[in-house]
């Protein structure tokens, strides 16, 4: 059996952008910069479905 | 009985057929986690993550289609022969609840600021012998002119309060947005 790491990584990645995006959508929305909350908060609805996606191709080891 | 319990749940396959999203949760060995499990809290976590930030995108929503510049009521504070140079009156706006500071710099100069600290919130007086706002709290210091924060803990500066001067009386007429 061959293990691969990469699924798990990516999803790593994936979370650390979403707690990056959660921090500065609450900063932004503190600083009163709403357009830039939106985005950031979009980003982060966004980045599950990536997750969802990642998961999926990412669970099959060697693609099959 | 391990081994029939792997079995019954990876249906003896390499790597194992199975579509729901709790097959790592057994009374047994209900501390190991493995590369599959990993991976389903790792997307449970990023759906959290979307959903927790939602709220935030509505409030910030909400507040660009309607009220984009907060409406103040305008206020009496002191009569100007009240203030000498050098002193300082304490109000509250917009709400009695907020405690604010009126300070008069020179004759013609008046700064207003909210004198909740930026730090935990202690009232900021006036120190007229070293001519800076200070928090008793944790000995923050503010500066009089910009509101900036010049010591001590805390990082922002404090809101300004929008002045103005009509004969004798000055009036609160709004509180600054904060630029950062």
């Amino acid at each position: 059996m061959k293990r691969s790491y990469r699924g798990v990584m990516l999803l790593s990645l994936i979370l650390f952008l979403n707690i990056i995006c959660t921090q500065y959508t609450v900063n932004f929305y503190f600083y009163e910069k709403y357009t830039l909350t939106i985005i950031f908060a979009a980003i982060n609805v966004i980045l599950f479905p990536c997750a969802v996606y990642i998961y999926r191709r990412e669970v099959k080891v060697n693609g099959r | 009985m391990e081994q029939d319990n792997n079995q019954s749940t990876t249906n003896n396959k390499i790597p194992f057929d199975e579509d729901n999203y709790t097959h790592n949760i057994h009374k047994d060995n209900e501390r190991s986690l493995d590369r599959r499990g990993f991976m389903k809290t790792m997307v449970g976590a990023a759906g959290l993550f979307a959903i927790s930030t939602l709220p935030w995108g509505a409030l910030a929503g909400k507040e660009l289609l309607g009220l984009k510049s907060k409406v103040y009521e305008k206020k009496k504070i002191v009569d100007v022969s009240l203030l000498k140079v050098g002193d300082a009156a304490e109000f509250s706006y917009p709400s009695e609840h907020e405690s604010a500071l009126l300070i008069r710099l020179s004759e013609h100069e008046y700064k207003a600021y909210q004198n909740a600290c930026t730090h935990l919130k202690c009232p900021v007086f006036w120190s007229r012998d070293d001519e800076q706002m200070v928090c008793p709290c944790h000995h923050g210091f503010f500066d009089p002119k910009t509101g900036a924060p010049t010591a001590g803990p805390p990082q922002r500066p404090l809101p300004e309060i929008v002045i103005t001067i009509e004969g004798n009386v000055i009036y609160a007429t709004g509180v600054k947005r904060y630029e950062a």
